[in-house]
């Protein structure tokens, strides 16, 4: 199927099958900064915002984006990149893997709850797994970043 | 397998022409329809999406004064709802736990009816408020209670292949008190080992005691048990045929129905004085 979509801001228009997932279809234009973890929409690894809501690219229907706004971790960097700046500041990460998937759902939350204190942070990312940090720093990031 | 094909209608009668013929399968969300695809449980040959079919979106008041939730509502949809909050609150904090905010923001009250997995959060507490399940075929207009017919057993609803569910109606509370809890000793965004949905008749009413509790997660289906106050605990627990699985044992699950129906009265009766 002909897909044609907003990806990062700009239209673009590819093949895809019926059944594609999102994340690959994202992933074979090169946006290799998604990834998929889970594969069942628990880790959050592949997160991306599509019409600006967070959602899990391994559960999304490549065809369900046709005339969608869809924004990876690419384009999210770029248009918040303050951020980005607060995962480096706050050290909000170690091996690396979920931090696409956290900072795509720290972005939607700046735009869903800008003013969001601690435990809704908590609640709004309690479905983006890491193994590594404890989510201490997490948190943090996401605090400097709405306070930014 | 060969690709399906996928179709998206813009109106509910072009949907009505495509989902009775092949094997046609309705995409609303398709956050379980797509884990079911990657299990390869399903090979449809043609997938109906319904996401462009604007008429069954959204929750608007009904002449009766209940809640006409449209099937393609989103559960973050539902669970940003003031008036439900207000209405029915027991459905507004069910769709508000469901798994994280990405699964919230795409799954649908209708996908979690038709999907009919006893482990979800919204039906228990649609059963519990009564509500009654809009459903259209090529004969017209059907509605089912879920209290009488719409469950079959698991994952089996009264919905027929060719026909759709449109919304769903959801009594408001007026007088009563109401409330959902899920017990998830594994992790908060797992799904349920047990719920609960409990919507009392208060004292003030002509219903006085009257107790319409559902429980998720303990048989095939939601189980409904309507009782009072002092037997509730007792039926609760009678009423649960769970199966030993990961999130419990058989004999675990039917002690926790019983346990928390008894921590949701007390929550609502304590709400009382």
């Amino acid at each position: 199927m002909k897909l044609t979509f907003h990806l990062n801001g700009r239209m673009i228009e590819l093949e895809a099958g019926p059944t594609a997932f999102l994340v690959d279809v994202l992933r074979s234009t090169g946006l290799t900064g998604t990834k998929e973890g889970c594969g069942m929409g628990v880790c959050g690894a592949c997160t991306v915002l599509v019409d600006d809501r967070p959602v899990s690219s391994c559960l999304y229907l490549a065809p369900c984006v046709d005339g969608a706004d869809v924004w990876t971790v690419e384009g999210l960097a770029e248009r918040f990149p303050q951020v980005v700046d607060a995962f480096v500041a706050e050290e909000g990460m170690q091996c690396g893997i979920c931090t696409p998937g956290q900072v795509a759902a720290v972005c939607a939350l700046t735009l869903e709850k800008p003013a969001a204190a601690e435990p809704e942070i908590r609640e709004y990312l309690n479905g983006n797994l890491c193994r590594c940090t404890g989510y201490q720093t997490i948190v943090a990031a996401a605090k400097a970043a709405l306070d930014a | 397998m060969t690709d399906p094909e996928f179709v998206a209608p813009t109106m509910l009668h072009h949907v009505l022409d495509v989902v009775g013929v092949d094997d046609a399968i309705i995409v609303s969300g398709g956050t379980s329809l797509a884990v079911m695809l990657k299990q390869r449980l399903i090979e449809p040959e043609k997938l109906v999406w319904l996401g462009r079919v604007a008429e069954l979106k959204g929750i608007r008041q009904a002449a009766d004064g209940s809640w006409r939730v449209g099937a393609c509502t989103t559960l973050a949809e539902v669970a940003a709802s003031p008036e439900l909050w207000r209405d029915a609150p027991m459905v507004a904090q069910a769709a508000s736990v469901v798994a994280n905010p990405r699964i919230r923001n795409v799954a649908t009250v209708g996908g979690a009816l038709v999907h009919a997995d006893p482990r979800q959060d919204l039906p228990p507490a649609l059963l519990a408020a009564g509500a009654i399940v809009g459903i259209r075929g090529p004969g017209g207009e059907r509605l089912v209670p879920l209290r009488n017919g719409f469950f079959r057993g698991l994952m089996e609803t009264a919905v027929e292949h060719g026909e759709v569910v449109t919304h769903v109606c959801v009594p408001p509370r007026r007088d009563a008190v109401e409330a959902y809890r899920r017990f998830t000793p594994q992790s908060v965004d797992d799904y349920p080992t047990v719920s609960v949905a409990a919507r009392l008749e208060r004292k003030d009413s002509g219903r006085a005691g009257q107790l319409n509790l559902a429980l998720g997660g303990v048989a095939p289906t939601p189980v409904l048990v309507q009782t009072d106050v002092a037997n509730a605990a007792a039926a609760a627990r009678a009423a649960a045929s769970p199966t030993s699985d990961e999130r419990g044992s058989a004999e675990y699950k039917t002690a926790m129905a019983e346990v928390w129906t008894q921590r949701v009265l007390a929550e609502l009766l304590e709400g009382e004085t």
